[in-house]
């Protein structure tokens, strides 16, 4: 089973915490620069987006890159391999969602390692808009009900679907 | 002593008028006497804006400092101070506001940037790891704040970029328009906007890729963790969490010390109307946070229904709710969510427009205004007139004009109503009734800035335990809301604790209403942080010693004994119903206590020298001599006392003179 970093972004405040202790897990110092998660904030709209890794399957990232530095292993994360890396940024351009950067000094590509699974951003969130959850499906093996129930209940299904994603379930 | 953690280590020096960049090192001798923020700008202040400097003038020095702690993980640190001469008062000007500016300023390597000079065309600074840019701001000129905000923001296409603007009512110079982090979080009080103006300067704009580490990684870490531990288990937690400090104004209707229709009774029956439970219910849709906090008590509201829907901001906090409401006797939530938003988009100072506006409603409602001179109709709760008056007073049309000098000013004026223009030192007051709230009282008659209580800020009234006052401060009245004796010390205290959460820069709220960073641990913290040992007696020494030199400050600039007044009706007229009723406020008592607590003169209010030398300005004491100051000599306070008349007789010789 592959771990997950799920974000609900309805309960983010924007406060950042999450950004300065991934950098100093991994770097020992406070630089949202050097973070793997960062949050989106636009104050006029009260905006806040934490954006991190959502570990696709297949990666674009893996597929881009040139000398495959990009590695992904057995519990979805991807791997780095610094040696290999020749900085050229096509993992980050390939990313959907703008979650990798390169770090400001050395240029490698950084990118969410769940902290070997259990993440610091999510240990230290204070209103737990960030939680991980093991990916799982559940089958609902009633499409046909689903159909005979009526719009409405489709239309609600598809939200519940939506809300179950952001708990890191996906309805069949 | 080796490197500094925690401080970037850089102040910058740009110098408007010759359009000069000097990056000089964060000295370390004054920031182990002065910690940082607060501290750091009047040291600044002090030493290079004297009494001849006008403060409008390209001599004047714009300041914004921030302190060791911000940029770190450090739950609460993210505030910075904004300083400069303030042209509302003429004296020191300072104001405290958090968001994610003061981080962005440590990644982009600064403590500390100083703007001098004025430039000759619109500009805004774009601070980056690239260097210095002076950009072109003439588009942005007349631009409120959201709309400038958002220019800035689409030119430079970065949304971590932290901005610091100017709405247009500085622009037009108005005497309390204030500095705009981020569109929604104003340091206004003081009029810094106007000095910001002056300098023809319309944003400042901070981005940085750098990073802030700690001396001690490990200890941090556990000192974090037991501060998050603290603040968690803490019964204030979740209140702040759902209402920031609107709370306060249901409380401040059951203590009665609310200023309705501009302080002439201290309950309204129409409170939860206008209350923070009630926007938390109806209006809120999200919670916000500043940099790196773990109470996001920042609320973003929409108004939902009726002639203002679709009006959305962050906040209101205690101050800006009570001012659009009861403050001018309105009852409307939804109107006074849109004044607050209209005020604060056209970039001033909410405390001070309500004052200036419910001024002259009570001129109005006594006929010594009229509705010609105006050219409208002010009756409490009108707030479609007051809503065009808070445009007038930012475009400084007609009336507006005269308001936006400030109520000190406009009184003298119109030569009317200078009794009611409740101000200290020319800042407006607060939406809190001294009669109700004593130790407050003395703190806004002696806070360094005007009116204001988040200078001393002793919460611990609210309370209304006798039994630490009779342990802390041998005096049980002294933590009682209506007591009168212990105050001084009480304030004194509280002062010092003040100025040093200010100068570490972490939120007030937190560290010190909720109690969580005594000065026991602010001591641990440096020495976490920056690696400097201070031990708590030394750290209590730097809270007192920068309330000294703020005060010192004020002295240069002739500010004396007399000066430290509360107006006439909080005085002499008893409030007259709810629960303080009947209560006036003995300033004089109060006064004499606080200045024994300092060690301040008691005829005049200055500092000894002795008290100087004591927490080591001695080039204060030489400067002040310099400038034509009696410093008393001997300790002052106790000694002085018995060689003065009855307090009675010099409450006339006070007024009188």
């Amino acid at each position: 089973m592959v771990n997950k970093l799920v974000v609900d972004f309805s309960k983010c405040v924007g406060c950042r915490y999450c950004e300065l202790w991934c950098s100093f897990k991994h770097y020992g110092v406070f630089s949202p620069s050097l973070s793997r998660i960062a949050v989106v904030k636009d104050d006029f709209i009260g905006m806040d987006q934490p954006v991190v890794c959502k570990f696709c399957d297949p990666a674009p990232c893996v597929a881009s890159c040139p000398v495959n530095a990009l590695i992904r292993s057995g519990d979805g994360v991807i791997n780095v391999n610094s040696e290999a890396c020749v900085s050229c940024s096509s993992c980050v351009e390939s990313c959907p969602y703008g979650a990798i950067k390169l770090h400001p000094n050395n240029s490698k590509p950084i990118v969410c390692d769940l902290c070997g699974g259990n993440p610091t951003c999510v240990l230290k969130c204070p209103t737990n808009a960030l939680r991980i959850y093991p990916v799982s499906s559940v089958d609902l093996s009633y499409r046909d009900l689903i159909k005979s129930l009526g719009k409405e209940f489709e239309k609600s299904i598809q939200l519940h679907k939506e809300l179950m994603a952001l708990w890191g379930v996906r309805l069949e | 002593m080796s490197r500094l953690y925690g401080y970037a280590g850089k102040i910058l020096r740009i110098n408007l008028s010759k359009r000069d960049v000097k990056v000089v090192d964060t000295p370390k001798e004054v920031v182990a006497k002065y910690v940082g923020g607060r501290g750091l700008n009047a040291r600044t202040l002090y030493s290079e804006v004297g009494p001849n400097v006008h403060p409008l003038s390209p001599e004047n020095k714009f300041m914004i400092a921030s302190g060791p702690v911000a940029g770190t993980a450090f739950p609460i640190g993210a505030r910075l101070n904004v300083s400069a001469k303030s042209p509302q008062t003429g004296l020191l000007g300072d104001s405290n506001v958090g968001g994610h500016f003061a981080a962005e300023m440590k990644y982009a390597g600064y403590d500390q940037i100083i703007i001098e000079g004025k430039s000759d065309k619109a500009i805004y600074i774009y601070v980056s790891d690239d260097g210095i840019e002076f950009r072109d701001a003439e588009g942005l000129k007349g631009l409120t704040v959201s709309k400038a905000y958002n220019e800035i923001r689409r030119e430079l296409r970065d949304w971590r970029a932290q901005v610091a603007l100017i709405g247009p009512a500085a622009e037009k110079l108005v005497k309390f328009s204030g500095v705009f982090f981020n569109v929604y979080r104003p340091a206004a009080r003081t009029g810094l906007g106007a000095v910001l103006a002056s300098k023809n300067v319309k944003a400042v704009v901070v981005r940085g890729e750098g990073c802030v580490e700690v001396a001690n990684p490990k200890k941090f870490e556990e000192f974090v963790e037991g501060l998050e531990d603290s603040i968690y288990s803490h019964q204030q937690y979740w209140p702040r969490r759902v209402m920031g400090t609107s709370r306060i104004l249901l409380t401040a209707n059951k203590l009665g010390f609310l200023p309705v229709n501009h302080f002439q009774s201290s309950v309204a029956e129409y409170s939860y109307r206008v209350s923070g439970e009630r926007l938390a219910l109806e209006y809120n849709v999200k919670n916000r946070s500043c940099f790196s906090c773990v109470v996001p008590c920042s609320r973003f509201y929409v108004v939902k229904y009726g002639d203002y829907a679709g009006c959305f901001g962050e906040g209101p906090e205690y101050e800006a709710l009570a001012a659009m409401t009861v403050r001018i006797g309105n009852d409307d939530l939804d109107a006074a969510l849109k004044l607050v938003s209209l005020t604060n988009d056209l970039g001033m100072d909410v405390i001070s427009v309500s004052e200036v506006i419910s001024w002259c409603m009570e001129l109005f409602e006594r006929g010594m205004l009229s509705r010609e001179e105006v050219g409208l109709s002010l009756e409490w709760g009108d707030v479609k007139s007051v809503m065009r008056l808070v445009e007038m007073i930012a475009y400084r049309e007609g009336f507006g004009d005269v308001l936006a000098e400030g109520v000190a000013q406009a009184a003298e004026i119109i030569g009317r109503g200078k009794e009611l223009a409740f101000h200290v030192k020319g800042l407006e007051m607060i939406q809190a009734d001294p009669r109700g709230l004593k130790g407050y009282g003395l703190g806004f008659a002696v806070a360094s800035r005007g009116a204001d209580h988040l200078r001393s800020e002793p919460f611990i009234e609210l309370l209304d335990d006798p039994k630490v006052g009779a342990e802390v401060f041998g005096e049980p009245e002294a933590t009682l809301r209506l007591g009168i004796r212990g105050k001084g010390k009480l304030v004194a205290y509280y002062e010092n604790w003040c100025a040093l959460v200010d100068s570490l820069e972490v939120c007030k709220n937190i560290a010190e209403n909720m109690e969580v960073l005594p000065p026991g641990r602010i001591a641990e913290l440096i020495k976490v942080v920056t690696g400097l040992e201070l031990t708590e007696a030394e750290v209590i020494k730097v809270g007192e010693r920068i309330v000294n030199l703020e005060r010192a400050y004020l002295v240069r600039e002739g500010v004396r004994r007399r000066d430290d007044r509360l107006p006439k009706r909080f005085l002499e007229e008893p409030i007259k119903e709810g629960p303080s009723k009947g209560h006036t406020i003995d300033l004089d008592t109060m006064l004499d206590e606080y200045y024994i607590a300092r060690g301040w003169d008691l005829t005049e209010g200055i500092p000894t020298a002795e008290k100087l030398t004591e927490l080591e300005l001695i080039d204060v004491v030489d400067d002040l001599r310099r400038a034509g100051v009696t410093l008393p000599l001997g300790r002052g306070g106790e000694e002085m006392r018995s060689t003065l008349p009855k307090v009675s007789e010099r409450i006339k010789f006070y007024v009188g003179g």
